[in-house]
């Protein structure tokens, strides 16, 4: 009984911070979107041939933890099986937040490009299954710089 | 020549409200975790049904049925409820190794029980309610129906089954299973089960006296209990209690059906009765 109370209390505090954090979350990188859409990361793997450029590496990465109410719903999920979505917009937020990093390191070098784009993701909350999963979101990319 | 267009919302997360998913997911798993416990118990309870009575006895001795000493002090009463209990065991026919054991309780409680093992729990605070020796043997021959019909030891195995299903789905690590499922006043009846028993005891009562004169009395005495306990609303209100109502006239309902009959004289209890307890 009181197990199930601390859960209730967890899960209702997880919703409505995690909630109000994603909200932000959301709103600050859209913004920040259409600021750096100046300067585009290609997937590409192939420059552009029209001149000299001055190649640097840049890269972003963030590191985010889950939120106990999405925890509850996943292990939730786990019993039928179907898409996590609780996870998804959680991990749609960690991809655009890496490459906005990204871009803010390249725009530090005056880049005008990003080419060859790549995310990596790795779990970093060890082994132990039943912790809450904390992910981190790599993404990297070659920026040009007009020389 | 190279541009990123604004990203639209909603491809790679959904639009759909997370508390929407939630509630669907939680009455999903109530629901399943109330079947699987329906359904275990059922099997739980099933299988236990088929342990012979002698195994019966071993689980019965695992628990701790010294802290339910009776009391030595009324050696005659423990005596004249053991051999009424003898002769109720021989009135519905029980297998031999069906041994019933009647522990007289000095406390105030009005209760008694039939746990596992053949053990009958008998309290005075419920024998000094009752009137006469029919009431007694309608008390006694429900709970032995119970014994009979394995109740113990089903209601026993049901609730392990459910503990340990219980136990495997949220991970946790008491293991006290048998311990806590097996506390001997735990043991709960469900209502077929308590029916099967009143059955038996009726029946038993015209065994044995050829009417069931004072079978009622019992459940007026649990009846009359609840209405002093629930101080301060109309008697009226708890006169008809449904539970113990039905049960006096399922009583009647079997007589009619029967042909036993509903009146006939009581025979008293023994003079050292009231004295003793």
């Amino acid at each position: 009984m009181e197990q199930l109370l601390i859960t209730m209390i967890l899960v209702t505090l997880g919703y409505f911070f995690g909630r109000r954090a994603e909200k932000k979350h959301i709103k600050s990188i859209i913004e920040r979107e259409q600021v750096l859409n100046k300067l585009p990361a290609m997937a590409s793997r192939f420059p552009p041939q029209d001149g000299e450029y001055q190649q640097q590496l840049v890269s972003g990465s963030v590191v985010i933890a889950n939120d106990y109410f999405k925890t509850f719903v996943a292990g939730l999920r786990n019993l039928f099986g179907g898409k996590i979505s609780t996870y998804e917009t959680l991990l749609d937020r960690a991809r655009r937040e890496a490459v906005l990093r990204m871009k803010q390191e390249a725009q530090q070098h005056q880049a005008e490009l990003i080419f060859n784009v790549k995310y990596e993701t790795s779990n970093i909350s060890g082994q132990y299954n039943k912790k809450m999963p904390v992910i981190e979101v790599h993404a990297y990319g070659t920026a040009l710089i007009k020389s | 020549m190279y541009k990123n267009p604004k990203i639209p919302e909603g491809i790679n997360s959904s639009k759909e409200h997370p508390l929407k998913e939630f509630i669907i997911l939680l009455s999903g798993a109530v629901l399943l975790v109330i079947i699987a416990s329906l359904i275990l118990g059922f099997s739980g309870s099933w299988l236990a049904g088929k342990i012979p009575f002698s195994a019966e006895t071993k689980i019965a001795s695992l628990y701790d049925v010294s802290q339910f000493t009776d009391s030595e002090d009324h050696p005659k009463i423990t005596q004249y409820l053991q051999n009424l209990a003898d002769k109720i065991s021989k009135a519905q026919n029980l297998p031999e190794e069906m041994k019933i054991t009647a522990h007289y309780m000095d406390s105030d409680t009005i209760n008694a029980f039939a746990t596992l093992g053949g053990n009958l729990f008998i309290y005075r605070g419920l024998l000094e309610k009752v009137a006469n020796e029919n009431t007694l043997v309608t008390l006694l021959g429900h709970e032995i129906g119970h014994v009979k019909y394995r109740h113990p030891i089903k209601s026993l195995g049901r609730g392990v089954a459910v503990s340990i299903a219980m136990s495997t789905i949220t991970g946790s690590t008491d293991s006290q299973v048998l311990g806590e499922a097996g506390l001997l006043t735990v043991l709960k009846f469900s209502r077929e089960m308590e029916q099967q028993a009143d059955e038996e005891a009726i029946s038993t009562l015209n065994t044995l006296y050829g009417h069931i004169n004072g079978g009622a009395a019992l459940f007026k005495i649990f009846q009359k209990m609840r209405e002093d306990m629930e101080t301060g609303e109309t008697p009226e209100l708890f006169s008809t209690h449904p539970l113990d109502q039905s049960r006096i006239d399922h009583f009647s309902e079997m007589a009619k059906k029967n042909h036993w009959r509903e009146t006939g004289e009581l025979t008293p209890l023994p003079d050292f009765f009231q004295k003793e307890l």
